[in-house]
C-alpha cells in the first residue's frame, strides 16, 4: 500500500526521542540488580539434579539370597527416586573389561527417598557379568549407578486402570518395584500379575509376593510353572488362554522376560485381540548371536577389526562379528557409554565413520535421521566388516 | 588431541552449532563442546515405540524456497548442511474459549493478501488496518536491512530521512501500534496469536519485533526438517566435521580459564582446551555462575547486570502418539493457539500459576508430514510456559503427578476447544516439564525462553547496547541469552553474529590464528 500518515504520537520528534530513551532506560535497569553471587541453579535445576544424577554411589548394605539369585540392597545418603518399573544401569571393572548392565530397581520407590535401592542379579547362561556381581558383591562392596532410567512404567493417561503383567524369571522385578508403589498408594492401577517360572523353588519373592496380596486387593498374583504341577498353580508356559483366563475386560499388557518368552507370545498375542496401545514391552538385551535374526546374513564366525576414535585418540581393537560392537569396545577396556543395552536409549550413540554393520529391524531404535547421517547404538549393532567408529565417552 | 584452538564454542544449541559452522567457514581452528550425547539443544528428537517425537519446533521462519532463500535459509546453505524442508499447510489456527470472552475460531493462512483477506472474512472492516499494519512491518523490515548493513550503528540522520515511518513506531509496545492504527478489536487478538512464541504481551513487546515476526511467518511462511529438529541439528554436525571442526559430545565445560581479564581456554570432564575467544551458547548465569566462580571477579556493574536480566518463559510440553490418523481425529490443522483469554497481559500473569486452563500451542506434526508416524497413527504436542519460576517449588514425590496433571489439563482444554477426541487413543506419551528441559540442557529455571525480551529487554535496546553487553573481554554470546534473542531462526543468525563479534574482538588485539 501506499504510504500513509502514522503517529502514535502528535508529533514525530516525539518518537525519535522516545527511540533514544530505549538505551539509558534498560542501562538503569540493568544497573537495578543485586550483588548477589550469579547462578544458573535454581530450585528446578536441583530437582532435574535429585531426579536425573548422572551418576550414583551406592553401598551394598544387605545380600537376600534366592535360588540361583541375589537380591542386593543398596544404600547411600541420598539416591533418585524413580518411577515403577525404571532401571539402573550398573557400572563395572571386570579384569580388564569396562561393562554396564541395566538392572530394574524391585523395591518401593518410596524406600529411595529413605537412600535404598534393591536390584536382583540372577545367573544367567554365559552370564560374564552376573556371575561376576554373584561371586564378588559382598556387603560393603561400593557400586557406580546411572541415574533412573526407562520408559515401563504405568502411566494413567495412556494405560487402563487395570494392568495384566506377564512376567519371566528375573522379569518379576518390574512388577516389584509397581505393586510395592501400588501398596504405598505411589500408583493408582490394579495389577493381575502371570509369573512364569520353572519350579516352585525358582519363584523369586514367592514371600514378598504373598505378603503384599495379603495387604491389598489390587494385586493378584498367579504363578504359572512349566516344569512342576502343583495344586494351586498353573502348569505351562504363559498364553493366550491363560490370560484370558484371568485378564479383566479391558487392560494394558505390561511383559517383562526373557526373549524366548517375548518370542513365544509374539505367536499368542495376535489370538487377544489388542492393539499396539495395550501392550507395554520392557526392553529385551541383544541375543547370544545375530544369527538369530533370520534377516542375518553375515559370517558370525569372522574376527573384523575395529578402529575406534574417541577423544582425538585411535585404537585398534579386535571386532567379533558374533557379537554386539559394544562388546568388542568394552572388552578392550575402554569406557563406552550405554545405559540400556537393547537399541532403545540411544545413549551409545556413536558415529559410523567406515564399514558395514548389521541391524536387526526390532532392536532399531535409532532416531530417522541418525539411521540416515550413519550413526548406530553399537549396543544392537553387529560387525560385517572392518570398521571405523567415533565413540563419545562419557 | 587438539588442545588449541582459535575459538571454543560451549553448547552445541542452534546457536552454537550455527556459530561453529560460522567459525570453521572462515577458517578458524574451532573446538564445539556440547555435555549432552547429540546435538542440537532444544533442536534434537526423541523415539518412544514407534514414533519419533519433535521436541521444539513449531515452526522456522525465515527459510524460504530453495533458489529464493531467505535469511536463515540462506545461512543454513551457507554452511553446506542439507536439510529436507518441509513447508507448512497454513499459518494458524486460533482459538479463543473463554467465558465472558467473545468466541474466537481464525484458522489463518500464510500469504500477506490471503491473510487480509481472510481477516476480513472474520472482521469485516479490518482491511485497512490490516494494509497499513503490513505497511509499517515492511517499512521495519527496510529499517532492518538498512541498520543490519550498516554494521548495527546506523546515523540517526540517515534513518530520520529514509526510515521515518521506522523510528515512528518500532519502539512502542505492539498494542499501542495496533490501537493507533484503528484495528478493531478482533483482528488485534487475531494478529496477536503469535504473542506466545515470546512470551511477553501485547503491551511489553515491542512493535518493531513483533511485526517483523509476522511479517516473516506470514509472508514468507514457515518450515520445519522432514525428520525433525535432529535432522537439522545432524546436518550442522556434519558440515562443522567436513569444514575441519572438531566436536566433543558428553563433555561438560567445568570453568573458563583466565588471565589479565580474557579467556584462555576451558576446563571441561574431559581435559582443558585452550582459546583466547569463547563464544557460550549458554547462558551467562552458567558461565560466570558455574565457571567463573559467581561472577566474583566481574566488576560491580556486571554482576547487577547479569542479576537484573529476567528469565523468560519456563518449557512445558507433552507428546502423544495416537493410533488413530489426524483425519480420524478431526485434528485439521497443524498449529494451533488456544487460549481462555484474549488479553495477552492477564495470560501472561495467569502463566505464572498452575492455572485451571494454561494456554496452548499445540501441533499436529502428521498434518504437516503425513508419514512422520505408520499408518494409522498420528503424532501431537501439546506446549505452555510458565512465567514465574513455580516448578522449583515440587518436591521430588509430586513431580510426577505434578507433569501430568498439566497434561491432562492440556490435553482435556484442546479436546473441549475443537469438539474431538484425544485421550482415548494415546499410544504413547511423554511430558517434559521445565525439570527436563533442566536436565536435557541445563538451562536456568528450565527456560525455554532465555532473557524475556519485555520489559525493556528488546531486541533494538540490546542491538544498541552490544559493547556495553559484553561483560568480559573476547566472551560472545550465542544463545538465545545473547543480542538475537530466543527462537530457532533468532538463535541461528545470533550463532552467525556471536562470530562476527568474535571476529571484531580479534581485529582489535591483532589476533592470529593458531
Amino acid at each position: 500500500m501506499k504510504k500513509f500518515n502514522f503517529h502514535v504520537k502528535p508529533i514525530g520528534l516525539l518518537d525519535m526521542l522516545h527511540f533514544k530513551k530505549m538505551v539509558p532506560r534498560r542501562r538503569a535497569i540493568l544497573q537495578s540488580g543485586s550483588l548477589d553471587p550469579i547462578t544458573a541453579v535454581y530450585g528446578v535445576n536441583r530437582l532435574a539434579q535429585s531426579l536425573h544424577p548422572k551418576q550414583q554411589k551406592a553401598v551394598v548394605s544387605a545380600i537376600i539370597p534366592r535360588r540361583d539369585a541375589n537380591t542386593y540392597v543398596l544404600r547411600a545418603d541420598k539416591l533418585a527416586y524413580f518411577r515403577a518399573g525404571q532401571y539402573v544401569s550398573v557400572k563395572l571393572k571386570i579384569g580388564g573389561a569396562v561393562t554396564a548392565r541395566p538392572y530394574t530397581l524391585a523395591a518401593s520407590p518410596a524406600r529411595a527417598l529413605e537412600g535404598e535401592y534393591e536390584i536382583t542379579v540372577k545367573k544367567a547362561q554365559d552370564g560374564f557379568v552376573s556371575d561376576y556381581i554373584l561371586k564378588n558383591w559382598k556387603v560393603g562392596t561400593e557400586v557406580t549407578l546411572s541415574g533412573p532410567e526407562g520408559p515401563f512404567s504405568y502411566e494413567p493417561l495412556r494405560d487402563e486402570k487395570e494392568v495384566v503383567g506377564l512376567a519371566g524369571g528375573s522379569g518379576i522385578t518390574p512388577f516389584m518395584a509397581m505393586a510395592y508403589a501400588i501398596l504405598d498408594g505411589i500408583e493408582d492401577f490394579r495389577l493381575t500379575l502371570l509369573y512364569g517360572s520353572r519350579t516352585k523353588a525358582d519363584i523369586l519373592y514367592a514371600d514378598e509376593l504373598e505378603r503384599i496380596c495379603a495387604a491389598t486387593d489390587k494385586v493378584k498374583v498367579i504363578h504359572v510353572l512349566s516344569e512342576e504341577k502343583a495344586e494351586g498353580f498353573e502348569h505351562g508356559f504363559i498364553d493366550a488362554e491363560l490370560i484370558q483366563k484371568y485378564a479383566p475386560e479391558n487392560y494394558t499388557l505390561f511383559i517383562c522376560g526373557p526373549r524366548a518368552m517375548h518370542d513365544f507370545l509374539a505367536r499368542e498375542l495376535p489370538g487377544l485381540d489388542l492393539d499396539e496401545k495395550h501392550i507395554r514391552r520392557e526392553f529385551v538385551p541383544a541375543p547370544a548371536s545375530p544369527t538369530y535374526f533370520g534377516s542375518y546374513a553375515g559370517d558370525a564366525s569372522k574376527v573384523f577389526t575395529l578402529k575406534l576414535r574417541f577423544l582425538g585418540e585411535e585404537r585398534q581393537i579386535p571386532l567379533r562379528a558374533d557379537e554386539p560392537i559394544l562388546t568388542a569396545i568394552e572388552r578392550a577396556g575402554i569406557a563406552a557409554p550405554s545405559r540400556c543395552r537393547s537399541g532403545e536409549c540411544g545413549w551409545c550413540r556413536s558415529r559410523l565413520i567406515g564399514g558395514d554393520v548389521f541391524v536387526p529391524d526390532s532392536m532399531d531404535g535409532r532416531r530417522l535421521a541418525d539411521a540416515g547421517a550413519g550413526y548406530i547404538h553399537p549396543c544392537s549393532s553387529w560387525a560385517l566388516s572392518d570398521l571405523e567408529l567415533e565413540i563419545f565417552p562419557e | 588431541m587438539d588442545r588449541q584452538y582459535d575459538i571454543i564454542v560451549i553448547g552445541a544449541g542452534n546457536g552454537g552449532l550455527s556459530a561453529a559452522a560460522s567459525a570453521c567457514c572462515r577458517g578458524f581452528r574451532t573446538l564445539l563442546i556440547e555435555q549432552h550425547n547429540l546435538p542440537g539443544g532444544f533442536a534434537t528428537s526423541f523415539r518412544r515405540g514407534r514414533f519419533e517425537f519433535e521436541p521444539a519446533l513449531h515452526e522456522l521462519c525465515d527459510v524460504g524456497e530453495p533458489g529464493a532463500r531467505e535469511e536463515v535459509g540462506a545461512l543454513i546453505d551457507s554452511y553446506g548442511a542439507k536439510v529436507d524442508w518441509v513447508k507448512l499447510p497454513e499459518a494458524y489456527r486460533l482459538i479463543i474459549t473463554g467465558e465472558g470472552e467473545e468466541p474466537i475460531d481464525a484458522v489463518m493462512p500464510f500469504g500477506k493478501q490471503a491473510y487480509i483477506d481472510r481477516m476480513e472474512e472474520y472482521v469485516p472492516g479490518s482491511r485497512e488496518s490490516m494494509e497499513k499494519f503490513f505497511y509499517l512491518a515492511d517499512c521495519i523490515m527496510a529499517a532492518n536491512a538498512a541498520v543490519a548493513a550498516a554494521g548495527g550503528k546506523a546515523d540517526p540522520k540517515v534513518m530520520m530521512r529514509e526510515h521515518p515511518d521506522f523510528l515512528k513506531c518500532a519502539n512502542y509496545p505492539t498494542a499501542v501500534v495496533l490501537r493507533r492504527l484503528k484495528m478493531p478489536l478482533k483482528a488485534q487478538k487475531i494478529l496477536s496469536a503469535y504473542w506466545c512464541y515470546m512470551g511477553v504481551n501485547m503491551e511489553d513487546l515491542e512493535f518493531g519485533f513483533y511485526a517483523s515476526l509476522v511479517h516473516k511467518y506470514i509472508v514468507n511462511a514457515a518450515y520445519i526438517p522432514r525428520f525433525r529438529s535432529h535432522e537439522l541439528s545432524v546436518a550442522m554436525d556434519k558440515t562443522i566435521r567436513e569444514h575441519g571442526g572438531t566436536i566433543l559430545y558428553n563433555t561438560l565445560a567445568t570453568r573458563i580459564l583466565m588471565e589479565e581479564g580474557a579467556p584462555v581456554g576451558v576446563e571441561t570432564t574431559h581435559g582443558t582446551f585452550y582459546a583466547r575467544h569463547i563464544i557460550p551458547d549458554i547462558s551467562p548465569n552458567a558461565v560466570f555462575g558455574d565457571m567463573m566462580d559467581g561472577g566474583r571477579d566481574l566488576p560491580e556493574a556486571h554482576i547487577r547486570a547479569v542479576n537484573a536480566r529476567k528469565i523468560g518463559g519456563r518449557g512445558y510440553c507433552v507428546y502423544v502418539g495416537l493410533n488413530r490418523t489426524a483425519e480420524e481425529l478431526g485434528v485439521r490443522e497443524y498449529s494451533y493457539f488456544i487460549s481462555e483469554l484474549s488479553d495477552t497481559v492477564k495470560e501472561q500473569e495467569l502463566a505464572g500459576t498452575f492455572r485451571e486452563h494454561p494456554m496452548q500451542a499445540t501441533i499436529c506434526l502428521s498434518n504437516a508430514i503425513p508419514d512422520c508416524s505408520p499408518p494409522g497413527t498420528c503424532i501431537m504436542s501439546f506446549t505452555t510456559f510458565f512465567m514465574k519460576d513455580i516448578w522449583s517449588g515440587v518436591t521430588e514425590r509430586e513431580y510426577t503427578a505434578k507433569k501430568r496433571e498439566v497434561a491432562e489439563k492440556l490435553i482435556r482444554d484442546f479436546e473441549k476447544a475443537t469438539g474431538t477426541s484425544i485421550l482415548p487413543y494415546i499410544e504413547e506419551i511423554e511430558i517434559a516439564s521445565p525439570a527436563t528441559l533442566a536436565r536435557y540442557a541445563m538451562v536456568p529455571q528450565g527456560a525455554m525462553y532465555a532473557y524475556s525480551c519485555g520489559e525493556g529487554d528488546g531486541l533494538m535496546a540490546r542491538l544498541q547496547m552490544l559493547d556495553e553487553d559484553q561483560r568480559v573481554k573476547n566472551i560472545r554470546f550465542a544463545s538465545g541469552y545473547g543480542p538475537r534473542l530466543y527462537g530457532y531462526s533468532s538463535t541461528y543468525m545470533g550463532g552467525d553474529m556471536a562470530v562476527k563479534l568474535t571476529m571484531k574482538d580479534m581485529k582489535e588485539e591483532n589476533y592470529e590464528k593458531v
